[in-house]
């Protein structure tokens, strides 16, 4: 499903101009990382898709509708956004109910609502925790239970806002998993980062904010490369990108793979 | 934080610098004399050339006229409305209208108790308008007001808005799960249900960190602490506070002797 936005301005009460004139259509299937420094207004963009906030002035088209013309409850069959905070989130006694929740609000028949809980579960690795309580988990389980709650809605694009912040490596490797997977089956993954190296590895298009605006939308590798442009909002480039371009390397590298590769043909 | 819970407007005046126990007293002395001096007039009097000249002095009139009209008026139009026609010692008629009819003592009794709490809510707004919450109980807790009392006050003046924040993040996330908020009452009371949970343990979750956090700052050290914010105190506002002290007394002695 097509995400568009159109000129989207937006002023918080109070009169913060936090979006000045996003010009952004993200296509079926895309993965799409948003990086930038604090208060750059991604997680102000962001909420525009799923119809949380409304614009101040253009439009935010999913698929067809446009999403001040829709709610949210709506809006949310189309677009999952998993919050940074999983504490806001969980209510329920136990995992599984918890998964239920978003399938069932979105009036999926009972079968279908059980294959996508055992999809979720088995996709999140929470199988054997499943009727634990949310809380009786650590930080960093409940954030894939709030992950699992929001896979298992099927939405076509998700939304993560934040995935990777105080998570170990295990727990990264298995979000990247999730991402891989959600993007064979087709669905568009946005995320919000501050993790460039979680960035690199698991997605193909780089969008840097600041100041309420779009500064750089580029594929990821020729994203990288934009050392300066990158640094005015305070996003380092990977250490690999900066070693390969200390190497001088032909080429911009962000994965090992590739700066293993980029060195080879610099010594032949 | 866009929404506060203080009436504070920081400005710099001849009132904002006052010490806070000043004002507080100043505070006290308006409400007792107006409630125990036997002079109708009294109140309305000290109301317009005591506290609405005050609140210019503080630099906060426009804003102290408006709020205390938004308070109090739905209560007088109450007040008014009830006494005019019920007060039971009622016998001068105004006017009549069918089996009702105002009676004039009625009118009286409404003007005098409405003056009274016009003085005590206004004389309050004076004071909260010109003083930051935290102000005064760093003052009162400089003069002996216990620490974790101090605390509870500024932290309930604090938590609320937070809560509003939290709670609204909430509902935000669990409309994302499509849950449906608008609606009919019985949709919208059962809407409520996810967002009780997380608030309330997220709020106790708040608390206790929150307790960690100054402990961590020495906050149960038994020695006697110094304090960040300095208020300032002059020998001037200390002769005044007795002479606040003195007027309440003396109110109240009028009222027990006099009358």
């Amino acid at each position: 499903m097509r995400l568009e936005t159109e000129n989207l301005g937006f002023t918080y009460e109070g009169g913060v101009e936090a979006l000045r004139g996003i010009d952004l259509v993200i296509k079926a299937g895309e993965r799409a990382a948003i990086v930038g420094q604090n208060g750059a207004g991604k997680t102000t963009l962001v909420k525009h898709f799923n119809g949380l906030l409304r614009p101040t002035s253009g439009t935010v088209r999913v698929g067809d509708v446009l999403t001040s013309e829709s709610p949210v409850s709506k809006l949310a069959a189309r677009v999952g956004y998993v919050f940074q905070n999983p504490d806001e989130q969980l209510f329920c006694k136990t995992v599984e109910e918890e998964i239920i929740f978003g399938p069932k609000n979105l009036g999926f028949t009972p079968e279908k609502v059980e294959a996508l809980v055992a999809d979720a579960l088995e996709l999140s690795d929470l199988g054997t925790r499943k009727d634990e309580n949310p809380y009786d988990l650590s930080p960093s389980w409940r954030k894939m239970v709030a992950m699992a709650s929001i896979i298992a809605m099927d939405t076509p694009i998700i939304v993560l806002d934040e995935p990777t912040t105080g998570q170990d490596a295990l727990n990264i490797a298995r979000i990247a998993n999730i991402v891989s997977t959600l993007h064979a089956r087709g669905k568009t993954v946005i995320t919000i980062t501050h993790d460039i190296d979680f960035c690199v590895e698991n997605f193909e298009r780089l969008i840097a904010m600041a100041q309420g605006r779009i500064i750089l939308d580029a594929p990821m590798a020729e994203g990288l490369a934009e050392r300066d442009l990158l640094a005015s909002t305070y996003v380092e480039q990977p250490q690999l990108t900066r070693l390969g371009a200390r190497l001088g390397l032909a080429r911009t590298v962000g994965k090992p793979d590739d700066f293993l590769a980029a060195l080879q043909e610099l010594r032949q | 934080m866009r929404n506060r819970l203080s009436f504070y407007i920081p400005r710099q005046s001849l009132i904002h610098d006052l010490n806070p126990l000043t004002k507080l007293a100043l505070v006290f002395t308006f409400i007792i004399v107006a409630f125990s001096s036997s002079w109708y007039w009294l109140p309305t009097i000290l109301f317009f050339f005591g506290l609405v000249p005050l609140s210019f002095i503080g630099k906060v009139g426009k804003a102290f006229l408006r709020t205390t009209f938004r308070l109090l008026l739905p209560l007088f139009i109450f007040l008014f409305v009830m006494q005019s026609l019920f007060y039971p010692g009622g016998v001068t008629p105004l006017l009549s209208l069918w089996i009702f009819s105002v009676k004039l003592e009625g009118v009286q009794f409404a003007y005098l108790t409405g003056t009274r709490i016009l003085v005590m809510v206004s004389s309050f707004l004076v004071l909260l308008l010109t003083t930051h919450p935290s102000t005064l109980m760093s003052d009162l807790t400089r003069r002996g007001l216990p620490g974790a009392l101090a605390y509870i006050i500024t932290s309930t003046l604090q938590i609320i808005p937070q809560m509003q924040g939290k709670a609204n993040t909430i509902i935000d996330a669990q409309r994302s799960r499509g849950l449906d908020t608008e609606g009919n009452l019985f949709k919208r009371a059962g809407a409520l249900l996810p967002l009780v949970g997380p608030l309330v343990f997220g709020s106790l979750v708040d608390v206790e960190e929150r307790a960690i956090a100054i402990e961590a700052r020495a906050f149960n050290a038994p020695c006697k602490k110094t304090s960040l914010i300095e208020i300032s105190d002059t020998g001037f506002e200390t002769a005044l506070r007795w002479f606040f002290l003195l007027l309440m007394l003396a109110a109240i002695g009028s009222r027990i002797w006099l009358s």
